[in-house]
């Protein structure tokens, strides 16, 4: 047991070991072969060692930012809509299928017309539209083999079949037994070219209840929501990407294939393929199932930006539940050059037990059960440097915020450690390593990262240059954006009066 | 571009353009032809150390990572009644309450400084310690971690920590509708029975001393009790000799934990309804689920009656399928057939379903799970189910860590090594009759208990309609 003699004693021996300055990262020495169709679409193949499995993830350049006003929620609800099928696959007789559509699509038009009367919406009438739309929907299933895509992947044994929604992107995701591969270039060429959004009006319901298991029944949720809300104000990150309710219940078939057309072209998609695979098998494949689709739109950047704020916002966000507090400053892009060191900040002041926030509010003060920063809603745009924290009553989130404020002003004061430092970067050593464990997760991090950046080593340069910041540099930062003028403080209180069945 | 991709097509195979006849993708799939899979999956060493506990060790050194999971033979439910809040908070004190050598602060700080990765967790019948880091900072892992099991130091500093983190989750644990749900139901099916347990109360936070802590650590953490395993990167013949040195000297297990008590589960039919104002309602149904995992008929055919009525089948299942795509109730339901080697356990679905299609729904939910016995799945539905286990084997071998710790799991639970093959051997044994059988016997709609946490003045019918109804209010959930 000698490795007891003492903590100090430790810690200096262990200085040395960490990346050299410019040495390239495990992540980018990895063999990864880009391939891009003349049509701009764009894959990464990587061969690695292991159980014959690969894994597929797919990115668009397509999310919730790209929505035009009235359809919050359709880049996350088009996404639900690729699960439903195409021309050939979940229907029994296509053409008698979309002969149908038309019809629903109308009495959805009538439904929408009545809810836009607002305080004039007669709601006997939309009930019955209600049931109308579902009545003819489910005559429609008449020709649908409903979740056939599902069923095809479920027999061949894929796993981990899902996709989610952001932002700045989406994504789709499966892996498959290395031997049938080629299944993934048959039905997602398929899907992607194909799409038939059939169902349409029940997965609308699907997606108001996927919001309220996310948002509207959880109390951190819905203080997110509104936090957003708050700090932007003309910036699509302020708007919720699963949609505002109202726009969910109205959204239709057209808007969505509209944002299909849009967005989901050739060129705005990144294939990243992992595991035991031939390369030149995938690229061969890739050129028969996927090249002669039409290249379409090229993605454009929003052009909102959010004002600089002028002065603190602060919001209550009444619910019945016990408080927190979220508090946020207005930060770049994960481009912009201070970004790393806004990262190596949020360790220092949060990351771990040894972190300062942590070992005042939570160890020596007793004052919080939770302190966390992160940078969010988003990487594309500028967006919100944020703490999270969690009060142990009596403590108030008053209390919390007085020390992230006094924490964040001794840091501009008093710069990190050599230690602090250090410790971060041991950590990004360790992390580099560890995010290359599996095939999924490495195939998830190069699609996103050429999606967002055009460039699937930006990630791992990105986590490099965090080795590199300096102790100026974190003061930099400290000084830079953390001003009152440039806060929102969202607090999470009771009503005036509890609701019924309220707790406590 | 399609013209340039046909023009290279016909040129060099002759082969007729038929670029306007749409493609029919069903037609395509099932042409497509799959090579055998061959891959025969590491098995990892297993050998005993001198004191006679059995490790599992399976080198791979693609990445410069040690991973070492100890896992303990007995948790929570083992120790007497009275300090089970001590059992569950035992983790977290031992990660974060110091050695009698190094200061809390002093382990903390090397833990992040190695980034290492040093996690305890008390479970309910098996507990866990495990142990990542870089492979070259070996022994600083397992030594530091090794302490820390052993030699846990009496910090009342940060026992006092623990007690305000456990009191403040007691204040939150109604502020979420899920945990509300499974408190309610743990209550109702399981009484209070430790296994149905999750939640610290305030009497048992006034108990909190580091001596009871104490006692408990050196009962469940200790060498007796222990299966190791390790993957990763490292040599075998010096990583056992770091492991005896690490355990010598560890005497035996002190006396005091009992046997897990018998599992009583509650008798329905049963409504039980605690009103919460949110505008969606949280639904769990079930009743005892009379199977134990073993090599079993039974058991296979209850393995595929609940893949299909809402399991592992996804959106093929019945359950998805009707409540989720057909009818827009829920986001989100499933099915869960629990089954233990030890006992039988509880069979049961869930969903958060829209608060104004309750009864609609836990009606709907009701005649499917009776269906699995009126309505027998086909012979397709049951290819499906045995096709994924067939198709998707290769995945339980993904990676070293993955290996080693199916054979943990599998030595614990007195399951054979080579239990995963015969699982797959008798899930494609199993029939439609076998599942229809299965499900008459053991799936009852008429004696099932419901839980319903939601605001029933929004529900579309009276929940009484469903049922006989017993109100639970929120703060009569105990625990």
């Amino acid at each position: 047991m000698r490795v007891f003699l003492g903590c100090t004693a430790l810690l200096t021996l262990a200085l040395s070991p960490s990346l050299a300055a410019q040495e390239r990262t495990p992540g980018e020495r990895l063999p990864v072969v880009k391939h891009v169709l003349p049509n701009g679409m764009t894959f990464l193949f990587l061969r690695r060692p292991g159980a014959p499995t690969v894994s597929f993830v797919t990115h668009f350049r397509a999310g919730g930012v790209d929505e035009w006003t009235g359809i919050s929620g359709t880049a996350h609800l088009f996404e639900h809509m690729l699960f439903k099928g195409t021309h050939s696959i979940g229907t029994k007789n296509y053409a008698a299928e979309v002969a149908l559509f038309p019809r629903v699509d109308a009495v959805a038009d009538s439904f929408t017309a009545e809810y836009r009367k607002g305080a004039l919406t007669d709601s006997a009438q939309l009930g019955r539209l209600r049931d109308r739309l579902k009545t003819l929907e489910d005559s429609a299933r008449q020709y649908a083999v409903s979740n056939e895509l599902d069923r095809i992947l479920t027999e061949n044994g894929a796993q981990n079949l899902n996709a989610s929604t952001g932002n700045d992107a989406t994504n789709y995701f499966f892996s498959l037994p290395s031997n049938r591969a080629k299944l993934w270039f048959v039905l997602e060429s398929d899907r992607i070219r194909n799409p038939v959004l059939r169902e349409f009006y029940s997965e609308r319901e699907v997606v108001l209840e996927e919001r309220r298991l996310r948002v509207e029944t959880q109390p951190f949720g819905m203080l997110l929501e509104e936090y957003l809300a708050a700090a932007f104000r003309a910036h699509p990150y302020g708007r919720p990407v699963v949609g505002v309710a109202s726009e969910i219940q109205t959204v239709d078939r057209q808007a969505a294939q509209e944002y299909f057309k849009r967005f989901y072209g050739p060129n705005n998609a990144v294939v990243a393929i992992v595991g035991d695979i031939d390369v030149d098998s995938m690229k061969a494949w890739a050129t028969r199932y996927f090249a002669d689709i039409p290249t379409g739109e090229p993605h454009r950047p929003v052009v909102t930006q959010e004002p600089p704020q002028r002065g603190e916002r602060r919001i209550d966000v009444e619910y019945d539940a016990n408080p927190q507090v979220l508090i946020g400053y207005h930060v770049p892009s994960a481009r912009h050059p201070d970004a790393q060191a806004l990262a190596v900040l949020s360790q220092i002041l949060t990351g771990g037990r040894t972190s300062r926030l942590f070992q005042r509010l939570v160890i020596r003060d007793r004052v919080a059960t939770t302190i966390a920063s992160f940078q969010f809603p988003g990487s594309l745009y500028p967006r919100l440097f944020t703490f999270q924290g969690v009060p142990i009553a009596p403590h108030t989130t008053q209390e919390i915020e007085t020390a992230v404020y006094e924490e964040l002003a001794r840091l501009t004061r008093e710069p990190p450690t050599d230690e602090e430092l250090q410790r971060v970067r041991n950590q990004i050593e360790a992390s580099a390593v560890q995010r290359l464990a599996s095939s999924f997760g490495v195939a998830f991090q190069l699609s996103n990262s050429e999606a967002l950046w055009y460039d699937w080593t930006q990630t791992f340069r990105d986590q490099a240059a965090q080795s590199r910041v300096t102790a100026a540099d974190v003061q930099r930062v400290a000084r830079a954006y953390f001003d009152r003028g440039n806060r929102t403080v969202a607090t999470l209180v009771r009503p005036p009066k509890p609701a019924t069945g309220g707790t406590n | 571009m399609r013209a340039r991709a046909l023009l290279g097509m016909l040129l060099l195979a002759a082969v007729p353009a038929r670029a306007q006849q749409p493609v029919d993708t069903r037609a395509q799939i099932q042409a497509l032809q799959y090579l055998p899979l061959r891959f025969n999956p590491p098995l990892p060493k297993r050998v005993t150390l001198s004191n006679g506990v059995p490790v599992y060790l399976l080198e791979d050194h693609a990445l410069p990572l040690l991973d070492v999971e100890l896992i303990s033979k007995v948790g929570v439910a083992n120790l007497p009644d009275s300090l089970w809040g001590i059992g569950w908070e035992a983790d977290n004190l031992l990660r974060t309450g110091g050695t009698t050598r190094l200061s809390p602060d002093s382990v903390d700080k090397l833990i992040a400084f190695y980034a290492l990765t040093i996690g305890f967790q008390t479970g309910n019948e098996t507990s866990t310690a495990s142990m990542v880091g870089l492979s070259r900072y070996r022994d600083r892992l397992l030594d530091l971690a090794f302490d820390m099991m052993r030699n846990p130091r009496d910090d009342s500093s940060r026992v006092r920590i623990s007690a305000a983190q456990q009191q403040e989750s007691w204040r939150r644990r109604n502020d979420q509708p899920g945990s509300v749900l499974g408190r309610a139901w743990s209550q109702v099916v399981l009484g209070d029975h430790p296994l149905g347990r999750t939640q610290v109360t305030p009497a048992e936070i006034a108990g909190f001393t580091p001596e009871r802590f104490r006692w408990v650590q050196h009962r469940i953490f200790c060498a007796d009790n222990f299966l190791i395993g390790v993957s990763g990167d490292f040599v075998e013949k010096d990583l056992l000799a770091k492991l005896e040195q690490l355990f010598g000297g560890w005497g035996k297990c002190p006396a005091g934990l009992r046997s897990v008590p018998p599992l009583v589960i509650a008798q329905g039919p049963k409504i039980v309804l605690v009103e919460k104002d949110v505008n969606q309602t949280n639904i769990r149904m079930g009743h005892a689920g009379g199977i134990k995992v073993g090599n079993t008929p039974d058991y296979f055919a209850a393995e595929v009656a609940d893949f299909l009525l809402g399991g592992g089948g996804g959106f093929n299942s019945r359950l998805l399928q009707r409540v989720r795509s057909d009818s827009g109730f829920a986001y989100s339901v499933f099915s869960n057939w629990g089954a233990d080697t030890k006992r039988e356990d509880v069979f049961f679905t869930g969903a958060q379903v829209r608060a104004e299609k309750t009864v609609a729904a836990l009606a709907l939910m009701r005649n499917i799970i009776g269906s699995m016995a009126t309505q027998p799945v086909t012979a397709q539905d049951v290819k499906l189910a045995q096709d994924n286990e067939v198709n998707s084997f290769v995945f339980q071998f993904q990676n070293a860590g993955q290996i080693v710790g199916q054979q943990l799991r599998y030595a614990v639970d007195g399951l054979p090594a080579n239990w995963f093959d015969l699982y797959l051997k008798g899930v494609q044994a199993v029939t439609p009759d076998q599942v229809r059988q299965v499900s008459e016997k053991y799936l009852h709609p008429d004696r099932l208990i419901t839980v319903v946490v939601g605001k029933s003045s929004a529900f579309d019918k009276p929940l009484a309609t469903y049922g006989p109804v017993t109100a639970m209010p929120v703060d009569s959930i105990r625990r």
